[in-house]
């Protein structure tokens, strides 16, 4: 049955002014609605703009090139948000708010805000919603698979369809400022993941904790930008060893990242994890104190989160880096590749 | 001549770069090299990936430990080279005895793309050892490479083999040491191979 869904959304890629306020309608949520709203931003394009915005779906270096770097340090291809005019831009937009669900398009939307806060804070033109850039592999198709892929410092977003089926994995989000101000309102791109993780270790006993606190520093991702095809022994405490509330803390947790699709997907990967969850592990490195600058991991037998405050910048609490993977179906391979 | 000059404009460009895009410090990673092991256990064999990621802060003197003739490029030699002092600063032990680590593959990025910051050196090692006895054992690893401008990330590879099983990891404060305790279980009729990662 298809769906219509009205979403208003600030857009930040206004051309030259501030955010605004649009409508965008995600018809059709599943992945015709995609399709129609990626086949809609193609059009708007001339023949140079799509020859660098469409690569071949067997293109694997295209595939891997993606970073949590400014586009100075690791440059992006494909087309940058920069070099589009606006209705361009309120396309892009539209696709990912198509395949996003609402909370995830506009953690999204804050991820970018907060790049554009960082570039007046700095006065550094590297950094900024005009440097993320689009494209696809493979082309925008109901049946067959292609790819979605929207980065820039600090995101990377990966989105792989094959039909009905749709992953995230891998993907990288993070933030820096991670709080900042905006028209007045305060802004956290990862607050609600950094919440409910402080939820859900306050919420464990001394010997729980004892289990999930890893005694050493996690300075950075292990699996992070660059590290596809890892898989690393999971540590910390064991989904058996959580009650049946801290269990669902912890699926609601990884939910911030599951949930960042459309939630059409999303449900079906939150049964996935669901049905896994005694085996999914919560590790903790650092302080303990709500609101710390604390590194965590979820790992279980198709997904991979870890959360890493970066001390560079002055307060690590301000600048996180992020990283979801699925250990079994990364780039959703096990629907496409033979 | 000529390359001596390039190789001061390419400093001089990275120092420009670092007055004109501070903030492309303030951003990431800068003054660390970043070293993260991969210790995936085999039931003849341990494998080492090292991924190293020296901050643009730090890029130079990374480079300096490589490009040992200064001309901008790296030879195959001093590739050679590099992984011989990086191996010379490893120690890998297996139950206690000392296991003789061989480099498999390796990767060097160009020093332009070292001093972006974004630059990954990729170095694989090998050590194979006898007929492991069946139950417990302890691998443990040292990595002592340019400690004063470092820092570490070791992890166990979730094994490839039903018949390795991780039992612990332990972990210095800062990584640079770890010990992965493990049993063995062979089997009588082949190796059980688990479901690997895609």
């Amino acid at each position: 049955m298809e769906k219509k869904i009205a979403l208003v959304l600030i857009l930040v890629f206004g051309a030259g002014s501030n955010s605004f306020a649009q409508t965008i309608s995600a018809p059709g949520a599943p992945t015709a609605g995609i399709v129609a709203a990626a086949k809609k931003f193609l059009a708007t394009l001339d023949d140079t703009q799509r020859g660098k915005a469409v690569f071949d779906f067997k293109d694997e270096a295209q595939r891997k090139r993606w970073s949590n770097l400014p586009t100075t340090i690791f440059k992006r291809q494909g087309l940058r948000i920069g070099d589009l005019a606006k209705p361009q831009r309120e396309a892009v937009m539209a696709v990912l708010a198509a395949a996003l669900s609402p909370q995830g398009y506009e953690k999204i939307v804050q991820i970018v805000e907060a790049d554009d806060v960082l570039r007046k804070s700095t006065g550094q033109s590297i950094f900024g919603r005009d440097e993320y850039y689009v494209s696809f592999l493979g082309q925008p198709s109901a049946t067959e698979p292609w790819m979605i892929q929207f980065g820039g410092h600090h995101l990377g977003l990966n989105i792989t369809l094959a039909g009905e089926q749709r992953t995230l994995a891998p993907s990288h989000t993070g933030a820096q400022p991670a709080i900042y101000e905006l028209e007045g309102k305060t802004v956290r791109p990862l607050g609600r993941e950094t919440d409910k993780a402080f939820a859900l270790l306050s919420s464990l006993n001394e010997a729980q904790r004892k289990q999930a606190i890893l005694d050493f520093q996690m300075r950075d991702l292990v699996l992070g930008p660059g590290r596809d095809g890892q898989t690393i022994q999971p540590e910390g405490i064991k989904g058996s060893a959580l009650t049946e509330k801290q269990r669902q803390m912890l699926l609601d947790l990884g939910g911030e990242w599951t949930g960042i699709l459309h939630e059409t997907v999303a449900k079906a990967k939150m049964e996935e994890m669901r049905n896994s969850i005694a085996e999914t592990w919560f590790a903790w490195s650092g302080p303990t104190e709500k609101g710390s600058a604390a590194y965590f991991r979820i790992q279980g037998p198709t997904v991979i989160i870890e959360y890493a405050p970066q001390r560079l910048g002055g307060d690590a609490t301000k600048h996180i880096h992020t990283i979801y993977r699925d250990p079994t179906n990364d780039y959703g391979a096990k629907w496409w590749k033979r | 001549m000529v390359e001596a000059v390039n190789r001061t404009l390419c400093r001089l460009a990275l120092l420009l770069a670092l007055l004109v895009f501070p903030s492309a410090v303030f951003a990431h990673r800068d003054d660390q090299y970043l070293q993260a092991s991969l210790v995936a256990i085999e039931p003849n064999a341990v494998r080492l990936q090292l991924n190293l990621t020296p901050g643009i802060a730090v890029a130079e003197r990374v480079i300096a430990e490589i490009d040992h003739d200064r001309d901008g490029a790296i030879s195959e030699n001093e590739a050679a080279a590099y992984a011989d002092s990086l191996q010379r600063d490893l120690t890998l032990r297996m139950d206690g005895r000392n296991l003789q680590l061989k480099l498999t593959a390796s990767e060097l990025v160009p020093p332009e793309e070292l001093r972006t910051g974004a630059g990954i050196i990729q170095m694989e090692f090998s050590a194979i050892f006898g007929p492991l006895a069946a139950g417990p054992h302890s691998l443990t690893l040292e990595n002592r490479h340019l400690t004063t401008m470092s820092v570490y990330l070791i992890n166990a590879a979730q094994p490839r083999f039903a018949t390795v099983q991780i039992t612990r990891q332990k972990r210095n404060q800062n990584q640079s040491a770890g010990e992965i305790e493990f049993s063995f279980q062979p089997v009588r009729r082949g190796i059980a191979v688990s479901a690997g990662p895609t």
